[in-house]
């Protein structure tokens, strides 16, 4: 097919091609984006806390009226929590991975204070801690029952002799990877030796978009928490966390009315509840994709079926002078793939740029190639698809009854 | 005229009701998708007291110096020694210090169970500061400040909650261990985003109690907002209160905008003040935010939002440019009556406006179509959204005229070249075969 | 009324310049029905879209009801037209959203008006030509000739100096045809002046006096042998 003729129609109708190719561009240009931006978010979505999700379920405790002997109080929590059945274990702690909220430490290699700290979290954990959450250690070992100190809020805090941190903070503060042994520092004062390190431990604000810290940079420091406020992490059998969620509340309701729980969630209640925002996003996005598409394609097939109405005569003509209905159909392909080629070319670039834009702007990576391709594709094999049905119309013009009349042609 | 062109527009979109409707529709949901994330947009980052918002500033004081990591004077917070000493100062028209507590508040009522209250602790300044409007009696005095008395302000909810007779006004409440005399109860108070607590979520609702700060340090009473320490952390009050942690926020009123440079002048000599005495080892680095800058500063828009934003109104452009395919489509297909008109006397400026008559039909007619998809986008982002945002969307008088106002603008954005070319068109009728 | 002097109009493309009028002069008088006839390509249509104001002219003088018309910018010519000039197309060209009434109607919306004032011209005017009873009619629920006459009413309601009318009947069968024909007759008896393009001899019969173009320019009928000896040569193309 001899494309200039084509070309040169296209040219007396600049303005609707213009048009049109724009339309492709600018579609290209946010389907790609926004493709990009939903896969980065459901990829920050599926990371691992470094828990064992499906068996966990959290209570945030804050007891009230008297405030003496909070040790022994709970402690009774905990034998009542690990009495019920089904449960295989709890622990009260300070925080936990996805929480949203907890303490964090500055850490360093050695104890000048102007040495560059990296920020972790910091979780008070016991023996039974690492068990219960279902960390895994690749290196060293688990605390032992009498390096567990009580930590009472409200006391001066000195650092332990000892920490677990995450595969990740030993990384990064050993990057030859000998962290195992290794003094760190979380105060002046005394140096923390490293004796375990986890595979994964993501810290509660790891769903954070702005994270100014590393999202695995944990480290769990043997102590058992007294405070007022504490959290409560229960370990199930396999499928009864949910069951088991409110007899617990009730359970412990029913040793010491005073107190207030809340926020009691199973783990996946958490994880839903803390990456909130990405799925709202997400879900925005594709939204506005689809109704986009869809808006595009009708623009098509308007304004093709227009030109179809204002080539009759032409048409009819070439009818006549023998080309075949396929001839009449294959030429409206190619002119739409020539407007759709070069709004595809648009496209990319300002996909490519609009992308640059947003990882400068809005802190978004880079998106892949992949994405620019497929979006192309998708546009264009919908522009096709749209100018199917003016196309075929066109085709089945009678070649007589197209010679009638003038239209005077604006654009 | 107005009114011919008008009735000639209705005529002739209805005489091609297709592609007028595929412009509405176009045009509306284009319209709907945008004005659904603007309105999230606007809720979130507006000015919650435009009366004052240039005057009321918060401080931030460098105590760390520069050799300390992450030092940006970002956050809002400053340490307890710092706030104090202003506080003391009393350079501004009105000042205080705060943070927020937590409390369990006991009901009076046998075998009630305790629930968590949200607290804020500040001067008796900060209810006229922040306009705050009261149901029932008032503020604190000075003089409770001072004498570190045992009162509270309730939240209309808290005071609902506890008293639903409405006799929350001099009775008392247990909060934590303690007993407080009510002294006054708010009205519901809508102050969105919470600009002077920026560590905890900013969109929560009123606190439900208020309390001296001097009477909550008393009690030793520790933050529950964030709190950043250069050093070790201290875990306990007294030491929180003597340490170079940052946990606590000051706020200053000033008598106008114009002030600011007189304060921050004092700010600086504090600065050189704490040098002089060996506490600061630094220049001066002080800051001045009024309440704009602070929400600003703080990029309280989540990044989701702003690519959401991104993402309607690039929709909305998609739909503006189809529409001004459209319009080219239509119009041009009556060219010859346009020819016609042009003949029997019309001027260019006749026709153009005549163009942008039906462009105004079809705008107000997307308007409110896109106004009613704006309501269901609503309902569904209040679904999707966290509770502390979805808490902010609703549909008021502002949101309506301006998505009426949004599409009429950007339906005639979209005719212009339409109407233009349309209007040069020579004035003729048809030709006959020669 | 209509005045050409040595009028000349060029079409000038990249390649090829074409005269489609030269050296044109036409006096028309008022209250004349003159018929200007031509073989096809002859210049007649070009002569029309410059009477009425819907060309520029390249050399020349016109002058309309005593007026200059050169150097009017577009906004004047578009009043001059809407005043002076009324228009009968071949292909009645009504709008087809309007009504009767409506259309004729048209233009008189393009002039300050009072509604009383547009109100009774479209009623004199649909008086005139006899379909006062289908003012609330489309179009399409008229016949050929009905639709012709709604379009001279057209022309009629504005109070034009002059008619200009381009092969009113061409579209018309023979009966509606005398009908129309009938109807200019009887308006060029109330005094109007009537331009009138047309290829039909017996049309043309019917005007006062009969105007022929050929070439671009305007053939003295009363001499046609003189025609082919004094032909001016064809410019080079």
């Amino acid at each position: 097919m001899d494309i200039i003729p084509i070309l040169r129609a296209l040219g007396r109708r600049k303005v609707g091609a213009l048009l049109i190719a724009l339309q492709v561009a600018l579609t290209i240009a946010l389907l790609a984006n926004s493709l990009s931006v939903v896969q980065q978010r459901i990829a920050h979505m599926q990371r691992p806390s470094g828990l064992d999700e499906a068996d966990l379920f959290t209570l945030s405790n804050q007891f009230a009226g008297s405030m003496a002997d909070l040790s022994a109080r709970i402690r009774s929590d905990l034998a009542q929590l690990r009495a019920i059945p089904g449960v295989v274990d709890a622990v009260a702690v300070n925080s936990f991975p996805l929480r949203g909220y907890g303490g964090s430490t500055g850490v360093t290699r050695t104890p000048d204070p102007k040495a560059g700290s990296l920020n972790a979290a910091e979780y008070a954990a016991t023996d039974r801690t690492l068990a219960t959450w279902g960390l895994r250690l690749i290196a060293g070992r688990n605390f032992r029952a009498a390096e567990v100190s009580e930590f009472h809020a409200g006391e001066s805090y000195a650092p332990p002799a000892v920490a677990i941190v995450s595969q990740a903070l030993a990384k990064a503060l050993f990057p030859h990877g000998d962290a195992l042994g290794q003094n760190i520092f979380l105060t002046t004062t005394a140096p923390t030796r490293i004796i375990g390190i986890v595979a994964r431990a993501q810290t509660p604000w790891a769903a954070n978009e702005s994270a100014m810290f590393g999202a695995e940079y944990s480290l769990l420091e043997p102590m058992q928490l007294v405070s007022p406020g504490i959290a409560y992490v229960v370990r199930t059998q396999p499928g009864r966390s949910t069951a088991l969620l409110p007899v617990a509340q009730q359970q412990l309701y029913a040793l010491d009315r005073v107190r207030i729980l809340s926020d009691a969630q199973t783990f996946p209640q958490t994880r839903a509840e803390q990456y909130r925002s990405d799925r709202s996003l997400a879900l925005i996005l594709v939204v506005v994709c689809l109704l986009m598409l869809v808006v595009t394609a009708c623009g098509i097939v308007a304004l093709t079926t227009y030109w179809v109405v204002q080539r009759r005569r032409y048409i009819g003509m070439r009818r006549a002078l023998g080309a075949r209905r396929a001839d009449i159909l294959q030429y409206f392909h190619v002119e739409n793939l020539l407007i759709g080629g070069a709004g595809g070319a648009l496209g990319i670039a300002l996909a490519l740029g609009a992308n640059a834009w947003l990882a400068v702007n809005l802190e978004t990576t880079r998106m892949n190639a992949t994405y620019v391709l497929v979006g192309t594709l998708v546009v264009m094999a919908l522009s096709q698809a749209a100018v199917l049905w003016p196309a075929l119309r066109a085709a089945a013009l009678a070649p007589a009854a197209a010679i009638r009349g003038h239209q005077v042609e604006i654009s | 005229m107005l009114k011919y062109n008008i009735g000639l527009a209705l005529r002739a979109l209805r005489r091609n009701a297709v592609v007028t409707a595929l412009m509405v529709i176009a045009v509306s949901v284009g319209i709907g998708a945008s004005m659904t994330v603007l309105t999230a947009l606007r809720a979130m980052s507006a000015d919650p007291i435009p009366a004052k918002s240039d005057r009321l500033f918060s401080v931030r004081i460098d105590n760390w110096g520069p050799d300390v990591p992450n030092n940006a004077l970002l956050s809002d917070l400053l340490s307890y020694p710092d706030a104090m000493a202003l506080m003391r100062a009393h350079k501004g028209l009105r000042q205080s210090v705060m943070y927020a507590p937590v409390f369990s508040v006991t009901p009076q009522t046998a075998n009630a169970i305790p629930f968590t209250a949200t607290a804020r602790a500040a001067y008796s300044d900060f209810f006229a500061m922040f306009d705050v409007p009261f149901a029932a009696g008032g503020p604190w005095t000075q003089a409770d400040d001072d004498a570190r008395a045992k009162v509270v302000v309730l939240g209309a909810r808290m005071a609902q909650r506890l008293f639903p007779a409405g006799d929350a006004l001099g009775r008392s409440v247990m909060l934590g261990d303690g007993s407080y005399r009510i002294v006054g109860v708010l009205a519901q108070w809508k102050f969105q985003p919470r600009v002077y607590d920026l560590s905890s979520r900013l969109y929560q609702q009123t606190e439900d109690v208020f309390l001296p700060l001097t009477t909550a340090a008393d009690r030793k009473l520790l933050s529950m907002g964030g709190s950043y320490c250069s050093t070790a952390a201290a875990h306990d009050f007294a030491s929180m209160s003597r340490s170079e942690c940052r946990w606590v926020e000051f706020w200053v009123e000033l008598s106008s905008a114009a002030q600011k440079p007189a304060y921050l002048e004092f700010l600086n000599d504090y600065s050189a003040q704490q040098r002089r005495i060996g506490r600061f080892h630094w220049p001066a680095n002080v800051a001045l935010l009024d309440v704009n800058q602070t929400l600003r500063a703080e990029h309280i828009v989540p990044g989701e939002m702003k690519i959401a934003t991104l993402a309607a109104f690039g929709f909305l452009l998609v739909c503006l440019v189809n529409a001004t395919g459209l319009m080219l489509a239509r119009l041009s297909s009556r060219a010859t009556e346009f020819s016609v008109r042009r003949a029997l006397g019309a001027s260019k400026a006749q026709i153009f406006v005549q163009c942008l008559a039906e462009a105004t039909v079809v705008g107000m007619s997307g308007g409110l179509l896109g106004l009613g998809l704006t309501v269901l986008g609503l309902a569904f982002e209040r679904a999707i959204l966290r509770e502390d945002y979805s808490r902010l969307i609703s549909l008021n008088l502002d949101t309506v005229v301006t998505t009426l106002g949004l599409a009429l603008l950007a339906v005639l954005i979209a005719a212009l070249y339409p109407a233009w070319r349309t209007s040069r068109l020579a004035p003729a009728w048809n030709l006959k075969a020669e | 009324m209509l005045k050409m002097t040595h009028l000349s109009k060029v079409y000038r493309t990249e390649v090829v310049e074409t005269y489609a009028l030269r050296d044109f002069s036409i006096h028309v008088k008022e209250g004349e029905f003159v018929a200007v006839t031509g073989p096809s390509g002859s210049g007649k249509t070009t002569f029309l879209t410059i009477a009425g104001l819907l060309e520029e002219f390249t050399g020349g003088q016109y002058q309309l009801d005593g007026a200059d018309v050169h150097g009017l910018n577009d906004n004047q010519r578009s009043r001059l037209r809407n005043q002076k000039i009324g228009f009968i197309f071949q292909s009645f060209n009504l709008i087809p959203d309007l009504n009767v009434f409506d259309n004729v109607d048209v233009p008189l919306r393009y002039r300050r008006l009072p509604g009383a004032e547009r109100r009774r011209r479209i009623n004199e005017a649909l008086e005139r030509v006899g379909l006062s009873a289908r003012s609330k009619h489309y179009p399409a629920e008229l016949s050929g000739g009905q639709q012709q006459r709604v379009a001279i009413a057209r022309a009629l309601a504005g109070g034009p100096r002059l008619l200009l009318a381009d092969e009113p009947t061409g579209n018309l069968d023979t009966q509606m045809a005398r009908g129309v024909m009938q109807l200019l007759e009887e308006l060029h008896r109330d005094g109007a002046t009537i331009v009138m393009v047309t290829h039909d001899p017996e049309l043309a019969a019917r005007a006062q006096r009969e105007v022929r173009i050929v070439d671009g320019q305007v053939i003295d009928l009363a001499v046609p042998t003189r025609l082919v000896e004094n032909a001016a040569p064809r410019p080079a193309v």
